[in-house]
């Protein structure tokens, strides 16, 4: 058989081969690929090491464990779980040593700024769901079963921004989950209730002026002139 | 001119990793040289827009990368490999490359037939479709160059490219610098004066943060005359320069 001269075969094979080799997204990318109206933001979204299968199922091992556990009559202690498992997730979701690939990303045309603010609000959003789907199969009181979404606010907010700072995952969360376990402890000592984090309403004005503090800090941080030191 | 560098300083703490660098190049292989902590890897991270310099002009592609803007599009048009390719192990070959031209916000229809180019010239189309984590170090060095040059890039900065390669890849690779150069600018930094010798139309040497040398592979050669360190002469030549720039 002969074939005519103007073929060339290299293309031809390329072609093939990027047919062949083609990879289609599922649905969740596709969704997010027009929410975030970019297909590499929503690929960088769905490589978020906190969102990863086994990541999600020990956050849903933790939320159900803490929704049958109780500290007291009407008391899971989801509502105490929740802050720390969102702050931990929000610290591995970007940076040195938990991205494989953060410095070929940095280099990137999609900002590394939006990859780290996507990720950390998708991890805070499946956080919030999880642990509220938790709180309200545990039938706690309607101030247990909000009230810690303020706190939690707060404490990814400080997480974030010391993981920023630090460039590092591990101090970032050590940091959110210090800082949840004093304010708990604080709030027990002044009141002598455990709950009183959550259900005194005089804590929240401290709870948003921490998160905007914490906007503002991881603003400064991720500012674009800034890049890797 | 795709790269401009005026009295570029990088500095960590009170050690100046690049001190001073004034440097123009335009399209061709460009080899960068130097001994272990001379300023090469610094260099290539300030020019791949990761790192920002402590002082001095930059400008690339003819754009200033202080601005967001510009920094933006001259990022649409880099490859850069750097020296520690970090990979997620249960992608493909196909899937690594892919993210990273997604994320070099190429257009997506595009995409599919970039990434087998990119694949068929780096000889990884037989592993297209395997995880990264089975693949050995030479062979995920070039998944990194394909990476690289999937966007077929203006301004290509490769770090140590031909680190884990053998010496049939390495000829392969050689040729493909050659071909790329033809068209952009390509820097290489590499500690394997062979490599530059092969491919580069020009060579900049470094030591202590500074260019201590820059001119063609063999007038580097010529520098080595009469100097007695090393197996091959642009060796000797490499000795000679780093000798006199050090006495």
């Amino acid at each position: 058989m002969t074939e005519p001269d103007d073929v060339d075969l290299n293309r031809v094979w390329t072609n093939l081969a990027a047919e062949v080799w083609r990879r289609h997204p599922g649905r969740l990318e596709r969704t997010a690929a027009r929410l975030l109206r970019s297909p590499g933001l929503a690929r960088a979204l769905l490589t978020t090491p906190s969102l990863l299968v086994p990541w999600l199922v020990s956050t849903v091992v933790v939320f159900g464990a803490g929704a049958l556990l109780r500290l007291g009559p009407g008391q899971p202690v989801v509502w105490l779980l929740a802050p720390a498992l969102a702050a931990v997730g929000i610290a591995y979701a970007y940076g040195p040593g938990v991205d494989p690939a953060w410095e070929l990303s940095y280099s990137m045309a999609v900002s590394e700024r939006m990859i780290l603010l996507t990720r950390a609000l998708a991890v805070f959003a499946v956080n919030a769901v999880l642990g509220l789907a938790a709180s309200a199969a545990s039938g706690a009181v309607a101030s247990l079963t909000f009230g810690w979404l303020l706190p939690m606010t707060a404490i990814c907010g400080v997480t974030l921004a010391v993981a920023v700072a630090a460039r590092s995952a591990t101090v970032g969360a050590a940091a959110g989950v210090a800082a949840w376990v004093i304010t708990v402890l604080a709030n027990q000592t002044a009141s002598g209730q455990l709950t009183a984090t959550v259900t005194d309403t005089e804590t929240y004005l401290p709870y948003v002026a921490a998160a905007a503090c914490a906007a503002v800090a991881v603003a400064f941080l991720t500012r674009p002139q800034r890049g890797l030191q | 001119m795709n790269v401009e560098l005026t009295d570029l300083t990088r500095n960590f703490g009170r050690h100046p990793a690049v001190a001073g660098v004034t440097l123009t190049l335009g399209p061709g292989v460009h080899g960068l040289l130097g001994p272990n902590g001379a300023g090469k890897t610094s260099l290539l991270r300030m020019l791949a827009t990761v790192l920002p310099p402590s002082s001095g002009q930059l400008r690339l592609l003819d754009r200033d990368p202080k601005s967001p803007a510009a920094r933006r599009e001259i990022r649409r048009r880099l490859g850069y490999l750097p020296q520690n390719l970090g990979y997620y192990p249960a992608f493909t070959v196909v899937e690594f490359i892919e993210y990273f031209a997604l994320l070099k916000e190429m257009p997506s229809a595009r995409i599919p037939k970039a990434v087998a180019t990119a694949v068929e010239r780096v000889d990884l189309g037989v592993k297209a479709k395997a995880r990264l984590r089975t693949l050995s170090g030479g062979m995920l060095r070039r998944v990194g160059i394909a990476q690289a040059i999937v966007n077929d890039p203006q301004l290509l900065l490769l770090d140590e490219p031909t680190a884990g390669l053998d010496p049939e890849q390495r000829v392969a690779f050689r040729a493909l610098l050659r071909d790329l150069g033809e068209r952009a600018t390509v820097i290489v930094s590499t500690h394997l004066v062979e490599d530059v010798g092969a491919a580069c139309s020009e060579v900049a040497l470094m030591d202590a943060g500074q260019i201590v040398f820059r001119g063609t592979p063999d007038e580097l050669t010529v520098r080595g005359q009469d100097h007695g360190v090393g197996d091959a002469p642009l060796e000797r030549g490499y000795s000679a320069v780093l000798a006199a720039a050090r006495s």
